[in-house]
């Protein structure tokens, strides 16, 4: 009975906190993609003008936590199939933050562009029983400034 | 590099539109009805399976709820109230077609409880308090019969079997409880287990009424204890082995109208002994 209301207590704290957390989070996505929407970036290899300029590796890196109600969900989601949409915007939270924070080192860097862009995905806890899984998303590419 | 721009793709379009709290709802909705179809799936089956166990293994079972059936009693009288209600029960089953091997021990208890019931083995309890509401005899051997015909039709042994299932359903499935199925097989708790199903009720019923009308030859009375619960209020009597009995007007109405089918010898109900009224 204790393990029940304790499992409904962590389901509505996940869901309560989880929820407003997401809902800041992308605001504050939106609200910097728009202040960093100067720094270009393209997934293409071949930097335009090369000579002319100087690349640099830069990159940027989230880890975000999966909440209790999101978990659960995803596990259900386990038995029958389909989207998870639970992990669906966490992932689309970690791939923007990833990207925002490559930028904002790009920016440091007095770069106005990156090139060759790459994401990677990792889990952490790998499905580890009893945890919460945490996932993490790093953006990488070549912050390129004109060659001084 | 003036040709080069970043194009802000529209939001929203990698995460799916429903709502969180929508997906929860139904998936927890549908696992849950895949798990109540199931379970109940398997307690029809166990049922099915219980029905054919030798009634030889069901009394040996039934050893093990010695201390839930009342000890023998001491005083002559209740003695002899028991030796009665033996002897009516024999009586109401030479009518009921019981196969050979199956054997009925009525116990009998002291206690005000207004109930009689049937458990597994053919151990059938009669309370005093039953007995203190009956006018006659014929509506005792109504409430007997009754409950024999729970015993002939097997029916402790499938509830046995239904409960044992869903417990051990609900067991594996949470993964705790362990400790609750091993007192449950050893017997303990396992009389509070068997509540019989609206069905099992009213087949009772229908061969009780039978047994009744072969045994005197009319059913006046009959309904005699189903009027008294009827009138009785809840409050005073907590009648939780009752919880699944068909509604009682409803069962007053099948008991009359059953009566009203087969004519109706105008012989007086016979009266009970003496020594059967409580003190």
């Amino acid at each position: 009975m204790y393990d029940l209301i304790l499992f409904l207590f962590l389901l509505l704290l996940g869901y309560v906190f989880g929820q407003r957390a997401e809902k800041r989070h992308f605001r504050s996505i939106i609200e910097r993609e728009a202040q960093l929407g100067d720094i270009l970036v393209f997934s293409e290899r071949k930097i335009p003008d090369e000579a002319a300029c100087e690349g640099i590796l830069v990159a940027g890196s989230v880890v975000v936590s999966v909440d209790y109600f999101k978990r659960f969900v995803a596990d259900l989601r386990n038995f029958f199939g389909g989207r998870v949409s639970a992990y669906e915007s966490l992932l689309e939270r970690a791939r923007r933050e990833a990207v925002l924070r490559m930028k904002e080192a790009a920016r440091r860097k007095g770069a106005d562009s990156v090139w060759n862009l790459r994401l990677e995905t990792a889990s952490i806890y790998k499905g580890a029983a009893g945890s919460v899984g945490a996932v993490e998303v790093i953006a990488y590419g070549t912050a390129v400034r004109q060659r001084r | 590099m003036a040709d080069y721009e970043n194009r802000p793709p529209p939001e929203g379009i990698n995460v799916s539109p429903t709502h969180p709290l929508k997906d929860f709802a139904l998936l927890v909705g549908g696992i849950s009805a895949l798990v109540v179809v199931a379970v109940l799936a398997l307690s029809l089956l166990a049922g099915q399976l219980a029905r054919h166990i030798p009634f030889a293994h069901e009394r040996a079972l039934a050893g093990q709820l010695g201390r839930w059936l009342p000890a023998e009693p001491v005083s002559a009288v209740e003695r002899q109230r028991r030796q009665y209600l033996q002897a009516l029960a024999e009586r109401l089953a030479q009518g009921m077609e019981m196969p050979p091997e199956m054997t009925l021990t009525v116990h009998y208890s002291a206690q005000p409880t207004i109930n009689a019931l049937a458990t597994l083995g053919g151990h059938i309890v009669v309370f005093q308090g039953l007995i203190d509401t009956l006018p006659s005899e014929n509506a005792l051997a109504m409430v007997l019969a009754h409950e024999i015909a729970h015993v002939r039709h097997r029916h402790p042994v499938v509830a046995m079997g239904r409960g044992f299932a869903v417990l051990l359903a609900v067991a594996s499935l949470s993964g705790v409880g362990d400790g609750s199925l091993q007192q449950w097989l050893g017997g303990i708790g396992m009389l509070p287990v068997l509540s019989f199903s609206r069905a099992q009720e009213e087949e009772a019923d229908a061969a009780a009424l039978q047994a009744v009308l072969r045994t005197y030859g009319h059913v006046g009375d009959a309904a005699a204890f189903f009027e008294h619960v009827a009138r009785a209020p809840l409050a005073r009597e907590p009648l939780a082995i009752f919880s699944s009995h068909p509604g009682h007007a409803e069962r007053i109405a099948r008991i009359r109208d059953f009566a009203a089918r087969h004519s109706q010898v105008d012989t007086p109900p016979v009266a009970l002994p003496a020594f059967m009224k409580g003190d």
